[in-house]
């Protein structure tokens, strides 16, 4: 009997990281070394902690977009759970650190509700994920003008001061909730579930052949990623303290970017939240950089788009090498 | 020949009769919503007497104009299985880049040939990354769309400056007999849109490709090639209705797109195209894009605030997915069928 | 057979199966004994795998009844299958290539750790168990499945299936991939002896009978009959499949054997990933058949043929112009070659359009001036291209996807008919079409070639080839291995061929050998 030699697979968190997570905080090194060599106040806790601050919201909105992306869909809903969480956030602001988990029990159960009807669309009635996301989106766009039709509100204080503080004078509140989100995705890793998410988006049929319930897989994906543009729009509140009912909009753009240059494939099946995390950080460090230097903010927007087509080249021919000498 | 088998031929015979009838549905869905729009426009009598008269339609069928050009283009996109999420921007550059040649250098109608190759040029891109580098669609476009307007915005300094080129000024604004010049316009374009679509090589290709890419290519058709002008020809209608929308209002906004990007794809799907793409007509699409636009003014009319507009905008949007969907039915009874 | 005697492990009756107007199943009876190998034999589209999927609960019967070791079975889901004992090891493998290879084996629960989350140790650990279990140890359960060779995601699938330890099995072309047989049989036969029950599908007749008792033959979605294999010799099982006897007509239609016209297309040293330096000569008005069995290149050489594909090395002269053809485009304007393909779903029919653009897509330049379409021209050219396959004139306005397989594929015919293409390369144009059908586009090729074409035909049918080749190649892993002329196109001899066993010419076996050699593994 031949024996074929081992190529061990990484295990769940490893292969997290390597699975393109590992370019990218390559990328956010370099790109902070060049920040820190124009801006020299750049290591300092205050310009860190409002980096990471800056970070949270897209970040986390990246995470949901990720955990759809991986089952092969789109959302587009984000926007709209952004901007509907945040102007409830402002036209209703619940103060004291009870009302500030009140307030996050509320944006959770309508980002869950958005997801959950995402979820039922596309994976029950079969609809093309991005054009049904896409009315959803439209619709969550039209409640949050309902809500609250030009800018302004405000947001708790507690919640705009406590959730962007430093806690023991290097610890900022905002990136402990990003930790608390990757150690949850580490343990959906170590689940059936977070198996059957990858299962589905490399392959439905097989995956329905193998036993794994696909239609109930896919709404809990959706729920899942309905709950973290919920805590996006939180965040945003904390750090903006103000409501915008557009307030999503920029968002679609960005975490398709962030995802896109984290390393995880359009095509499902592959890729992780943790690099999109960290996309979504270099994404906004990029945002400084150019500032930095001197780059007129009209044009960051074409920056952006180039680096999410660029990102989506140079994965796609990495893939279509390593496929070449794979076959060869 | 004894042989055929008489359950198949019974079976033909069945099919023969319900298909008969299927085949025509694309153009009873079309004079349905027609229909529609007519009932529509007649009804808003009861919500203001201001509405439903002759000027109402008149005003509708002006307002639908710049929809249906843009939505042309959409629909194309749409037919071979894409989305073109640039639309908005193009719309814009084709404002702000003919307000300016003829603020700037007095360029007059020479703005027109100007949009043309920068919107073909750009739609290139987006097509070429789409149909040859496998980028997703809706990806690129949005890419293109963000790059696009931070151009303009730099371009601009943001605020875009100048005037509109007369002729844009007049197609929008002249009447001919008495019925406004862009009405006539836009009824040619309706034609020449649906001529192309279903009696031309390339509009039958278009559908060949949405149906079925892989069958298209072994049949002899260039795949990426009728995908990449589909791309060039939605850049082309976008930054033309630019340049009319700069006729109307004589002068730019950097705004000026964003209005029209989701209603493009409502009227197209709203009008009976597939968002899988193979499947619609573009008399469908104008449908549509009326229907929209009458239910918007008479909204409008209404008081009703910009929230509950997009509200029902979104809503439209999801109706038709659901309505469209050949295997709802099925769906839904495989689901009550199903205990789990 | 007498129900009283012994009770039934697994039994369906009449069961029934219609997507819309497609009818894949009309009424199929089966009953298998507990311990019992039993076969499935039929052709393609017979409805053997919608019968799988309904016992597997992918699919539920529109009417009929199935029993489960006495008692009345009809899963919901493939879950409630597998907890009734039914599993099922598929022919299109239904693993997930970017899990590994225990995760797919335990799917869809892995070994609970500490803490109730997954563990990857104890996974490794069980899955290495059940692989040296079934003698496939040299299988790491930590690789990802994307990396391992097709036999070895073949033994996963079936591993995977055996290891729940059934009730009853379910085998789709189990051994399509495998070079060697013995492994399965073992398992198999192992399974049988615990007194659990076998469903065995494949089209080698040689294993089939090696392994089976019984067998159930299907054709166009009925349950023909059920026999006793050792009762039944290989033509009585032919005739049951096709619903006619396999070497009835044939030699009576060719009356010239060798019209032997000048050379239109010749292929010279063709390689690619399975072809191994393919060449041979298409002369005018010639039909010239491909056999062979299932990957042994074929399609490959037809692919590249039409232009779909490009070959590794080697060249394609036509017409005194020597060189490859870089798309289809090319070879259907430059090369004057039209190509039918094999997969009518995936490669051929546009769903939802009509017939007339279906058949037209190729032509649109010739139909059109300045670009825009003539209506008249566009019905009369489709017109008389549909009479050539005798699609009826009705069919015209229908959508294509509203019409039976067997119009689609006249339809599809139609198409590279109209090109004008001096020569047709056709991957098994009659494949899951019924005989009335086959006889029309048999027809419509001979009437081709008669007219001056040349075709080069591959089909999964050997008996078509005898009715209709005037020389006929046999393709045996990645070559050409034997070449057959007018009246030497028999059977038997394409049996032995495409088994591998090259010819000796004059000897003439007396039977025909059993479908039984193995397909190399890829």
């Amino acid at each position: 009997m031949t024996v074929t030699t081992a190529q061990p697979m990484a295990p769940g968190w490893k292969r997290a990281l390597s699975d393109g997570a590992m370019i990218i905080t390559i990328v956010y090194l370099l790109l902070y070394a060049i920040y820190a060599s124009s801006e020299p106040s750049a290591l300092s806790v205050f310009s860190i902690s409002s980096l990471i601050n800056n970070t949270a919201p897209l970040a986390l909105a990246a995470a949901g977009a990720t955990l759809v992306i991986i089952c092969r869909g789109f959302d587009l809903s984000v926007a709209g759970v952004v901007s509907v969480t945040n102007v409830v956030m402002a036209v209703m602001p619940l103060e004291g650190p009870w009302g500030a988990l009140g307030s996050l029990a509320i944006c959770l159960a309508i980002g869950g509700f958005i997801g959950l009807i995402n979820g039922f669309l596309v994976a029950y009635l079969k609809l093309q994920s991005i054009a049904s996301t896409l009315g959803v989106m439209i619709v969550c766009q039209g409640v949050a003008l309902v809500i609250l039709d030009a800018p302004g509100g405000w947001v708790a204080e507690w919640v705009s001061y406590e959730l962007t503080d430093v806690l023991f004078g290097f610890l900022p509140v905002s990136g402990l909730i990003l930790l608390g989100v990757v150690g949850l995705w580490l343990l959906v890793l170590r689940s059936n579930l977070g198996l059957a998410i990858y299962a589905v988006g490399a392959d439905e049929t097989s995956a329905g052949l193998s036993g794994i319930a696909t239609r109930r897989v896919r709404l809990l994906v959706y729920v899942g990623a309905g709950l973290l543009y919920a805590c996006a729009g939180y965040m945003l509140s904390a750090q903006t303290a103000t409501g915008n009912p557009n307030a999503g909009t920029p968002f679609i753009i960005l975490t398709f970017a962030a995802v896109a240059i984290g390393g995880t494939s359009f095509a499902g099946g592959s890729g992780g939240l943790i690099g999109s995390m960290i996309g979504a950080a270099t994404l906004m460090l990029l945002q400084k950089v150019l500032f930095s230097t001197g780059v007129a903010s009209f044009y960051t927007g074409m920056f952006q788009g180039l680096i999410l087509v660029l990102a989506i080249l140079f994965r796609g021919s990495i893939v279509a090498l390593a496929t070449r000498r794979g076959s060869g | 020949m004894a042989q055929i088998d008489p359950t198949a031929q019974s079976l033909a015979a069945a099919s023969d009769a319900r298909s008969r009838g299927r085949l025509e549905s694309e153009t009873i869905a079309g004079i349905v919503i027609f229909l529609l729009c007519i009932l529509l426009i007649v009804c808003a009598r009861f919500i203001s007497p201001a509405l439903g008269g002759w000027s109402h339609a008149e005003t509708t069928l002006l307002l639908a104009s710049f929809l249906i050009v843009v939505a042309f283009g959409q629909g194309l996109v749409i037919l071979v299985g894409g989305l073109d999420l640039s639309v908005a921007s193009m719309i814009t550059l084709g404002g702000v880049l003919s307000t300016t040649m003829v603020g700037s250098y007095d360029a007059g109608a020479w703005a027109l040939p100007v949009v043309v190759v920068f919107c073909s040029l750009l739609g290139g891109v987006s097509g070429f990354s789409v149909a040859y580098l496998k980028v997703p669609p809706f990806i690129m476009t949005m890419a293109m769309g963000v790059i696009v307007y931070s151009a303009c915005l730099g371009y601009t300094k943001g605020s875009p400056r100048g005037a509109a080129p007369e002729l844009f000024i007049d197609l929008m604004k002249a009447e001919w007999l008495g019925i406004p010049v862009a009405i006539i316009f836009v009824l040619l374009f309706a034609l020449a849109g649906w001529l192309v679509q279903k009696h031309t090589a390339f509009g039958r290709r278009l559908y060949a490709v949405g149906s079925n890419q892989e069958a298209a290519y072994v049949a002899g058709v260039h795949v990426r090639r009728v995908t990449l002008s589909a791309y060039v020809v939605s850049a082309l209608c976008a930054g033309f209705t630019g340049m009319m929308l700069a006729g109307y209002a004589n002068g730019a906004t950097l705004r000026m797109g964003d209005s029209y990007l989701l209603p493009s794809i409502a009227a197209v799907v709203v009008g009976g195209s597939s968002i899988l793409g193979g499947r619609g007509s573009f008399i469908g699409t104008v449908g549509g894009a009326i229907l929209l636009t009458a239910l918007s003014t008479i909204i409008q009319a209404l008081g009703v605030p910009q929230g509950w507009r997009t509200v029902i905008e979104g809503m439209i949007i999801l109706i038709a997915l659901l309505m469209l969907r050949e295997q709802l039915y099925q769906a839904i009874t495989q689901l009550f069928s199903r205990q789990h | 057979m007498d129900k009283s005697k012994q009770p039934e492990a697994v039994a369906a009756w009449g069961l029934k199966k219609s997507y819309g107007a497609t009818v894949a199943l009309s009424g199929v009876s089966l009953a298998v004994q507990p311990g019992e190998i039993h076969a499935l034999l039929g052709e393609n589209g017979a409805g053997k795998s919608t019968l799988v999927r309904i016992f597997s609960g992918i699919l539920r019967a529109d009417d009929g009844e199935m029993s489960l070791f006495g008692q009345s079975y009809r899963p919901q889901s493939i879950a409630a299958a597998r907890e009734a004992g039914v599993t099922t090891a598929f022919q299109e493998l239904s693993l997930l290539p970017n899990l590994s290879v225990a995760q797919n084996l335990l799917l869809p629960k892995m070994v609970k750790g500490r803490f109730g989350l997954n563990s990857k140790a104890e996974s490794e650990a069980r899955a290495r168990d059940i692989l040296e279990r079934f003698g496939i140890a040299h299988l790491d359960p930590r690789r990802e499945v994307s990396s391992l060779a097709l036999s070895d995601r073949q033994r996963l699938e079936i591993v995977r299936a055996l290891s729940r330890e059934p009730r009853f099995l379910i085998l789709d072309e189990p051994t399509a991939a495998l070079a060697e047989v013995d492994w399965v049989f073992d398992h198999v036969r192992a399974v049988a002896a615990r007194g659990s029950s076998v469903l065995y599908i494949s089209h080698r007749l040689g294993e089939v009978r090696e392994l089976c008792s019984h067998a159930t033959i299907l054709r166009n979605g009925q349950s023909i009959d059920s026999v006793e294999l050792s009762d039944a010799d290989n033509d009585d099982i032919f005739r049951m499949m096709v619903g006619r006897s396999v070497f009835v007509g044939g030699q009576a239609n060719k009356s010239a054997p060798q019209k032997t016209g000048k050379p239109v297309l010749s292929v010279e040293g063709i390689k690619s990933q399975i072809l191994r330096d393919v060449s041979f000569v298409l002369h005018q008005g010639e039909i010239l058949g491909v056999a062979a069995l299932e990957g042994q290149g074929q399609q490959g050489l037809f692919r590249i043929l039409g232009g779909v594909e490009q070959a590794d090395e080697g060249r394609i002269s036509r017409a005194g112009r020597i060189g490859r053809f870089k798309n289809p485009h090319d070879a259907l304007t430059r090369g004057g070659v039209a190509f039918v393909p094999e997969e009518r779903k995936v490669d051929g029919i546009f769903p939802g359009l009509g017939v007339t653009p279906n058949i037209t897509i190729s032509i649109l330049d010739r139909l059109s001036r300045g670009g825009v379409l003539s209506a008249p021209r566009e019905a009369r050219t489709t017109r008389q291209v549909a009479e050539k396959v005798e699609l009826s004139n009705r069919y015209l306005a229908f959508r294509i996807n509203e019409l039976s397989g067997g119009n689609q594929q006249k339809a599809i015919l139609a198409r590279a008919l109209a090109t004008g293409a001096q020569v047709l390369v056709l991957f098994d144009p009659t494949r899951g079409v019924d005989v009335g059908t086959k006889q029309t586009i048999y027809a419509a090729i001979r009437a081709f070639a008669a007219a001056g074409g040349s075709v080069l035909l591959y089909s999964s049918e050997l008996p078509e080839l005898v009715e209709i080749a005037d020389r006929c190649l046999v393709i045996y892993g990645g070559r050409v291995l034997d070449e057959l002329v007018g009246a030497e196109i028999e059977e038997q001899a394409l049996v032995a061929g495409v088994t591998g066993h090259a010819r000796q010419r004059q000897t003439t076996p007396e039977r025909p050998l059993p479908l039984c050699e193995e397909a190399p593994a890829q």
